[in-house]
């Protein structure tokens, strides 16, 4: 039988670019298939997706070799608007793929284009936003959704054009737990269908365990094509293309097991573990809690205290109510919650962006609304999530200046502080590019050195961790280490748990906009049911050794505190 | 905050067809300058804001009145003072000259009001349909239904990028003209790249979803004229005969006032 896709020796290059952002791809994806596509970022996993629906030669412009057919058709035959029946496309970035004003007419969009009739259309767009799980949000504004809903929204969009193929690119990378389990939950719907074949790229390897296939991209080529559990099992392979391995899985092996017993999940990994007979070594594993104390002490004295803020903004909505916490000199707190929950409201009071309505932040020695914003960012510096959404001088070096340029320092002092800054976040020597022309991880990197370069003592970053793959998460997050361990304090916003457990000191859960749960890392993930209630979701490594009794936050303690045998 | 004019209410004004509401909003550009008398004027403003209460969106003014307020103070003076007429007030202003910057104000005020309800009142969806019949093609009905998505998306996307700076200690409130038109920069690069990159993306996901893949398309919104629109449409056009007709009696005007 002819395969739903069949891709015989692509290779494309992009107009401008010196490397093909693919080689030689031959894929072939059958009929009701489930497949995920995971690798390094720019290994062309989103060029691969733009190639199932002829946006790649038809859109692009660039040099394509080789042939992508799409049920035995040839995208090089048909307009883009034509292979949309086949081929439904969802991208990462939903804000930008929304555009009608409210939900029902979004979905009907696609239809409309297909010439469907009015009574079919309206039947289709009720029975699309039942399988995304938005029913009764028909008249709402898109603008108003939450990312996990809009998300929803762009993939029913697309599967009421009724297409064969559905191709999902990243969907879940800017979203809160709950909402990638939305996205999830309706992969596993579709997955059960016959008629959908889903393609779906994921930086998520815990997520990835349903899949039938995974192919692993590297440098616009395929290293392996593999059915998911095999591949999850390849630890080395994952480490070498920037995947994150599972932890449970990574944990077995580092211990020494052969590939084909390695277990994958939590549950699996207990009951491996007991069944070994295997221990956790009572002593060690108190050191490790002895050592959480000993640095909770160590801390300075206060530099941002939050007493009984509550926040409403102007339309009424209640964003805080009663907060109360105290970070302290030399702390590393990362505040979680699921969108919405009030978290980034939060830490928008400590720089000043936002005033209390009621009750007081203290930053320094005094209350912020006595503070001026340029004043505080002296003391709080802010990285806010999207880089693009800062960065405007032409080099890396002008864009670091801006900042002690601006609050009138001397020439010489300006040089020294950005290539201090550029040196703390391993730019040295780069300051003459452009920084559009850096890569999403390097942006980052360069909106961190333009706070820097201002000295603050504390540093705020919002999801510092989104959109990059696992290699770049980790020498960015290694980077805010260091800057902790030379003295500053951290604050950071995140979705991203694994973050949480191996870099911060302390957690405070937002929830409905209370603080519901704070306290040393370890504390806070021993609790899953209350992380659960917040919609958060412990690491797999966690999970496992609150199973087995013993709260430990990372693969390497996991290691450090198992004993082998008595 | 919901950067968007439109209300989703069920009101007479909103049942209307689109093309109708095109047709009233021409029409109310076209009111005010049938007469010269502010006091006229006056009366004009009035059946725009009776129109815009029956469409229950004057709660919109609160977001468009400082624009108002500076028109309504800046006109007239700038009238006062460039124009000329026959009694003397005060200085050398002369008393048909600031009548006349009265009524130039209100001008404006009235158009930008009746924008404002058009706005309110009819769904970007509802634009595009309402131009396609009237005979004009798809594609140019959609990119000016874009247009109306595109400003406040802007708009958003401007004041994330506004906190990302004054962050970093951006002050746009102090300086000279020239110092703060220099000092925007960092607001209008990211606020340019990040729409440049995002309607990159808006005009693949539009292809992918079918757009232009054949000729001709089905609506999901129910658009027809009714008896509503035609009594409507009638009423307002014998309103514009009759104000033509009590201008060409003579009524309305502005005696004494010249340029």
């Amino acid at each position: 039988m002819e395969p739903e896709v069949r891709i015989e020796g692509l290779t494309y290059r992009y107009r401008g670019q010196q490397k093909p952002a693919l080689k030689g791809v031959d894929l072939e994806v059958a009929e009701g298939e489930f497949v995920v596509i995971m690798g390094p970022s720019g290994a062309g996993k989103s060029t691969l997706c733009v190639s199932l629906n002829g946006l790649i030669p038809n859109f692009f412009r660039g040099k394509m070799e080789g042939e992508v057919r799409v049920g035995g058709r040839s995208t090089r035959e048909g307009k883009v608007g034509e292979f949309a029946q086949e081929v439904g496309l969802v991208f990462q970035d939903f804000e930008a793929q929304l555009f009608s004003t409210n939900v029902a007419l979004e979905v009907a969009f696609g239809p409309e284009n297909f010439k469907v009739e009015r009574g079919e259309m309206i039947e289709r767009v009720e029975k699309m936003l039942g399988q995304v799980h938005l029913e009764g949000f028909e008249k709402r504004t898109p603008a108003t959704l939450s990312g996990g809903q809009k998300q929803r929204l762009a993939i029913a969009s697309v599967l009421a054009i009724e297409p064969r193929i559905l191709c999902l690119d990243e969907p879940t990378t800017d979203l809160d737990p709950v909402g990638k389990l939305g996205i999830f939950k309706i992969a596993e719907d579709l997955k059960d269908r016959d008629d959908v074949t889903l393609i779906v790229v994921e930086h998520e390897t815990e997520e990835t365990l349903d899949a039938d296939r995974i192919i692993v991209l590297r440098d616009g080529e395929i290293v392996a094509d593999r059915p998911a559990r095999e591949v999850l099992r390849d630890v080395e392979l994952l480490q070498q293309s920037s995947v994150m391995p599972l932890q449970v899985t990574r944990f077995f092996h580092e211990m020494g097991l052969w590939q084909g017993q390695l277990p994958l999940t939590p549950q699996e990994g207990a009951a491996e573990f007991r069944r070994r007979g295997w221990r956790v070594n009572q002593g060690r594993h108190g050191r490790l809690v002895g050592a959480d104390a000993k640095r909770e002490e160590g801390y300075g004295e206060p530099v941002i205290e939050v007493e009984g803020l509550t926040h409403r903004y102007p339309n009424g909505v209640v964003a805080l109510e009663g907060v109360d916490l105290t970070v302290r000199k030399g702390e590393f707190l990362a505040v979680l919650g699921q969108n919405g929950s009030g978290k980034t409201t939060l830490v928008k009071h400590f720089n000043g962006l936002l005033k209390p309505t009621e009750g007081t932040v203290r930053v320094g020695e005094g209350e912020t609304r006595e503070q001026g914003l340029r004043q505080l960012g002296q003391s709080v510096g802010y990285v806010f999530q999207n880089p693009d959404h800062q960065i405007f001088a032409d080099t890396v070096a002008d864009e670091v200046a801006f900042g002690p340029k601006i609050r009138g320092m001397e020439e010489g002092d300006i040089k020294e502080r950005v290539e201090e800054a550029l040196a703390a976040v391993g730019l040295e020597g780069r300051g003459e590019e452009d920084p559009f022309g850096l890569t999403k991880g390097e942006r980052q990197r360069v909106a961190v050195a333009s706070v820097l370069s201002v000295r603050p003592e504390v540093l705020i970053l919002d999801e510092p961790t989104t959109g990059l793959d696992y290699a770049e998460q980790r020498s960015m997050m290694d980077l805010v280490k260091g800057l902790n361990e030379a003295g500053s304090t951290i604050i950071v916003v995140t979705h991203t748990m694994w973050v949480v457990a191996e870099y911060a000191h302390r957690a405070a859960v937002v929830r409905e906009g209370k603080v519901s749960l704070q306290g040393t890392v370890r504390e806070v993930f021993a609790e899953e049911v209350e992380l659960h209630d917040a919609a958060l979701r412990a690491p797999h490594i966690v999970s496992m050794g609150n199973e087995l009794g013993y709260p430990v936050l990372s693969v390497e303690e996991m290691l450090e505190v198992t004993e082998e045998k008595a | 905050m919901d950067p968007s004019l439109y209300l989703d209410k069920d009101t007479f004004v909103h049942r209307l067809d689109p093309r109708t509401k095109m047709f009233l909003l021409l029409g109310m550009f076209a009111l005010p300058f049938v007469f010269l008398n502010p006091l006229y004027v006056l009366a004009v403003l009035a059946l725009v804001l009776f129109f815009g209460y029956l469409a229950q969106c004057l709660a919109n003014l609160r977001r468009i009145w400082f624009i108002l307020f500076m028109i309504i103070l800046v006109t007239p003076t700038l009238w006062a003072i460039v124009g000329s007429g026959r009694t003397p007030l005060f200085l050398f202003v002369e008393r048909e000259a600031l009548l006349y910057g009265f009524t130039a104000a209100q001008r404006i005020v009235i158009t930008v009001i009746a924008g404002m309800i058009f706005l309110s009142t009819t769904r970007n969806e509802e634009v595009a349909i309402g131009l396609v019949r009237l005979g004009i093609p798809y594609r140019f009905a959609f990119a000016v239904s874009t247009a109306l998505r595109l400003v406040p998306t802007i708009v958003a996307t401007g004041l994330t990028i506004g906190q990302a700076q004054r962050s970093r200690g951006l002050d746009l409130d102090s300086g000279n003209i020239i110092s703060r038109i220099r000092k925007h920069l960092p607001l209008l690069v990211p606020v340019f790249v990040t729409t440049v990159r995002s309607t990159n993306v808006f005009s693949m996901a539009l292809e992918s979803k079918g757009f232009g893949a054949g000729s001709g398309r089905t609506f999901y919104l129910h658009v027809a004229m009714g008896r509503r629109d035609v009594l409507v449409l009638a009423i307002f056009v014998l309103l514009l005969a009759g104000c033509i007709a009590l201008r060409v009696a003579g009524y309305g005007g502005l005696e004494g006032f010249t340029r």
